[in-house]
């Protein structure tokens, strides 16, 4: 197994207050790792530490590169994203304007840096449509291609923002509770969208989720993050029998 | 008038078959504005003016648009590129103008010009936007707004406080365009009908061009940008460098439009560079509908013409402000596509139309 | 150059002159501050409001009663309830709105154009000026500079209202609610404050602040319908380089604007209109939070 991201003890420190505490983990290829823990524990912060949202106060972040891993460290969002890491957001955050297909093609255009070309038709290149339209497929959006995003429901434009994601081609995607506002239908749908993609194209995924179901479901392992540290840390079995997690669980419970 | 000349005859009798026979088809539209517009110019001579202005303006909106409508920056310091464009052309008849003809001769020297000051003044305008705009795209929203006007009103106070005497002041630089001699007529450059040709060509060629920008990969990312910068950056778009990019852009075609006013109206005036000025973009587009290509064009066309007709009323002169300030907060309040959008809507409503995803035209 | 050539220029006078207008530019930018602070608008017809303040009470002394204060005061309120009005029927809606922040600055701009349109078509183009009042009609002399009493008067007035506004801001319920709101809106909204009234209040309070500002120079200044576009780019000026949302950045912003505005083209004759210009760009550049910190500080 490969590493695919890598945290050596990460820290954020605003003011008096530790958010995230010395994290080190290492994230394996075509995984799904999900990243619990009461509120306040950090889990915000560690995602905008390794999306380049906020520059840690010490440690590094490191993503896997043509030769080995690459340190993306304090790097602004869009050179992360670059580097292979691709994330969806807790609040839905799509080009609400455009089009389904046009919300696609955007992320397609960013990945191959054709976004400079300012003469031809941005729907002209074949390939580039052929690759849009298999995103499309592949995660069943594309018989609402054509219509605005702010014309869609809640469950499908989260789908838009896992396709925004998928279209990019990371090596890592992060998502943060994609299940969030979701009726039960529309969550077993993205579950299967998950577990799909990370069988067919073997994507390693990285999920924070408030539904322990969705989480027992789909993680092969899961981190908990308490007070901005590891609690602890292994398959779901192991980790969700755990006392201490519990604990952590129960002791916010009545904040 | 533009893209059709170089299709092939066959193109050329379909356009025309498809022009005369099936109805309203989009080429019986285009040539009937084709021929609108050239009859334009045998109106008289202040409705050719009028007219003039209003392409003049609707380009100085278009650009704007491509910043405000298209990538979500409030500029109101885009004036500072008018003026670059009406001064640029200004300031090169004034100082260049008897060098080029010792080069040329004098028979086409004007022609040679204002053809070169067109050229000169648009590089003033770019190499002006670049520091400003990369500058001015490290902020957003109010901040960005406020940071462009003062970057207009700097340049503003130094045409008035007239460095070396290059800007003349509050008095502004004339602008003589000059004749030449054509098989032994005198013909001059400024004059109405050709002014109003010559203009007519550049901004529909650069009108095309920003319809093609728009409409590209670039304009795609554009949008994207308006409606998420945040996303777009999570997509690997550098979003700053991407602003920066479209600033200069927009600068450019604003100050195509500068220059092509100062030959129009004979003088480079330092209110082109004031904030007043560059309010009157704002006002057109927004009026017109910023999310819709053509919401400037039209946006011009109201602001021009309802002023002018505002002052056929000798009660009403000089009180279109308070039309058009009503206009903008009911538009921004309760109409935010603008006219264009009514239009449309008024459209669906008399024909039934599907207007949503026709012409090409809109945004999105 | 040198100092011993320069130094006796700057006369006493000078100085008053230059805090003297420093202190009407503060009203209208403490005012404009206020509102950025607590409602997130910028408010673009803050010079109008101003200007119009200058009207009303030119028309209350030459058509209702001959008593200058009085003027001041009803042309100050008058300004105010146009100012609330404005809020409430344009810009309350588009509080919620994704990017109402430009669509609020556009609105205001509109009416920038309908104020200045509505005094051209009320008392024409032409500029008014308004009688000194007579308690403080005459002139002081220091030294070999000569200056009118009234403009100590207006420093004196102006730094009163920073002192009450600041009292008002630390130490009263009203202004712990503002400050709590500026803040943080949706936490003062849980906690019971009526956020709409206090918006409607504090723009309200921001205009009354601008039509004082104006009526109190209408016997300074020739008063016209462009009064309003000059001054509300000083007013921007000066929001900048304080810190939007920062009463002290208006005042000492304020003071910095009118003193260059007197005593600067002695200096530097070429460079006076475009220094405020260069120092907004390099404060947004390099302090986008301004050289003071936020509001009540």
């Amino acid at each position: 197994m490969t590493t695919v991201l890598e945290t050596e003890e990460l820290r954020k420190q605003f003011g008096e207050l530790v958010a995230v505490d010395g994290v080190s983990l290492a994230i394996d290829d075509a995984d799904i790792t999900s990243i619990i823990g009461p509120n306040g524990a950090g889990k915000t912060t560690f995602y905008n530490l390794l999306t380049g949202v906020l520059k840690p106060t010490a440690g590094t972040v490191r993503l896997k590169g043509d030769d080995g891993l690459v340190d993306v460290t304090g790097a602004p969002p869009h050179e992360v994203a670059k580097a292979g890491l691709s994330r969806s957001y807790q609040i839905t955050n799509i080009f609400e304007g455009l089009t389904v297909r046009e919300n696609v093609r955007i992320a397609r255009i960013s990945r191959d840096g054709s976004r400079m070309d300012f003469l031809s038709r941005a729907d002209s290149d074949p390939d580039m449509e052929a690759d849009v339209g298999e995103i499309l497929t592949l995660t069943g959006l594309t018989d609402i291609a054509e219509t605005p995003c702010d014309q869609l429901s809640h469950g499908q434009k989260r789908t838009v923002e896992i396709a925004l994601a998928l279209a990019i081609d990371p090596n890592v995607f992060l998502m943060d509770e994609p299940t969030a506002g979701m009726n039960p239908t529309e969550t077993t749908e993205i579950v299967s969208l998950i577990r799909e993609l990370n069988e067919e194209i073997d994507a390693t995924f990285v999920v924070t989720e408030h539904d322990m179901d969705v989480v027992r479901d789909i993680s092969d392992r899961i981190v908990v993050l308490a007070d901005g540290a590891v609690l602890a840390d292994g398959t779901p079995t192991e980790v969700l029998n755990d006392e201490r997690v519990t604990e952590a669980y129960l002791g916010s419970e009545g904040q | 008038m533009s893209g059709d000349e170089d299709g092939t005859r066959t193109g050329l009798a379909a356009f025309g078959s498809a022009a005369v026979t099936d109805g309203w088809t989009r080429e019986r539209i285009s040539l009937l504005v084709a021929i609108g517009l050239v009859a334009m110019a045998f109106a008289p001579s202040f409705q050719v003016y009028l007219f003039t202005e209003f392409l003049i303006i609707a380009l100085f909106a278009l650009g704007f648009n491509l910043l405000y409508g298209y990538t979500g920056l409030l500029s109101f310091g885009h004036g500072l590129f008018f003026a670059g464009g009406s001064y640029g052309v200004a300031i090169v008849l004034r100082d260049l103008g008897p060098v080029i003809a010792d080069v040329v001769g004098s028979g086409i020297a004007p022609v040679v010009t204002f053809a070169l000051a067109m050229v000169i003044a648009v590089m003033i305008v770019v190499v002006v936007a670049i520091p400003v705009g990369w500058l001015s795209v490290r902020l957003e929203e109010i901040y960005f707004a406020l940071i462009t006007l003062a970057f207009g009103m700097l340049g503003f106070s130094f045409i008035l406080q007239n460095p070396g005497g290059i800007t003349n002041g509050t008095d502004g630089i004339l602008v003589l365009l000059g004749s030449v001699e054509i098989g032994g007529m005198d013909v001059r450059l400024g004059d109405r009908q050709l002014y109003y040709f010559l203009t007519l060509g550049i901004v529909a060629s650069a009108t095309y061009t920003i319809w093609r920008i728009v409409n590209s990969p670039f304009g795609a990312v554009c949008k994207a940008i308006r409606e998420s910068p945040d996303r777009a950056a999570a997509l690997g778009i550098d979003v700053t460098h991407h602003r920066w990019m479209t600033f200069i852009l927009s600068a450019l075609f604003v100050g195509i439009a500068g220059a092509l006013m100062a030959g129009l109206a004979s003088v480079a005036s330092p209110y082109h560079a004031h904030w007043t000025n560059s309010a009157t973009a704002v006002v057109a587009t927004v009026i017109g509908g910023a999310t819709f290509f053509a919401g400037p064009i039209v946006g011009a066309f109201i602001y021009l013409y309802v002023r002018w007709g505002i002052s056929r009323f000798p009660a009403l002169e000089a009180h279109w402000e308070l039309f058009f300030g009503a206009l903008l907060i009911a538009v921004v309040l309760y109409f935010k596509i603008g006219a264009v959008g009514g239009l449309l809507l008024l459209r669906e409503r008399l024909f039934g139309a599907e207007t949503s995803t026709d012409g090409g035209g809109e945004t999105e | 150059m040198n100092f011993t050539t320069l130094v006796p220029l700057i006369g006493i006078g000078d100085i008053v002159v230059g805090l003297s207008l420093g202190s009407r530019l503060f009203l209208i930018a403490v005012g404009l501050s206020l509102i950025f602070g607590v409602l997130g608008v910028l408010n673009f017809a803050h010079g109008a409001l101003y200007m119009l303040g200058a009207y009303f009470a030119l028309a209350v002394t030459t058509s209702v009663v001959d008593n200058f204060w009085l003027a001041v005061v009803i042309g100050a309120l008058a300004v105010g309830v146009v100012g609330a009005l404005i809020e409430v029927a344009t810009i309350r809606p588009l509080y919620e709105r994704a990017e109402g922040e430009l669509d609020q600055l556009i609105v205001t701009f509109g009416f920038v154009l309908i104020i200045h349109e509505l005094v051209r078509f009320i008392w024409g183009s032409q500029p008014y000026s308004m009688d000194t009042p007579a308690l403080f009609d005459f002139s002081v002399t220091v030294g070999a500079s000569t200056f009118s009493a009234y403009r100590i008067l207006v420093i004196g007035l102006a730094a009163l209202v920073m002192l009450s506004l600041w009292l008002f801001i630390t130490r009263t319920y009203f202004g712990s609610l503002v400050r709590g709101t500026s803040s943080d809106r949706e936490m003062a909204s849980m906690l019971g404050v009526d956020v709409p009234r206090l918006y409607t209040g504090v723009f309200f309070l921001g205009s009354v602040l601008a039509g004082l500002g104006g009526a109190l120079s209408a016997p300074l200044q020739s008063t016209s319908p462009a009064l309003g576009d000059q001054v509300i780019i000083d007013a921007f000026i000066i929001v900048v380089i304080g810190g939007l949302g920062s009463m002290t950045g208006a005042f000492v912003g304020a003071m910095i604007i009118g003193l260059l505005q007197s005593i600067g083209p002695q200096f530097i004759a070429a460079g006076h209109i475009a220094i405020p210009f260069l120092a907004m760009v390099l404060v947004l550049l390099f302090r986008p939070e301004g050289l003071f910190g936020g509001i009540g500080e």
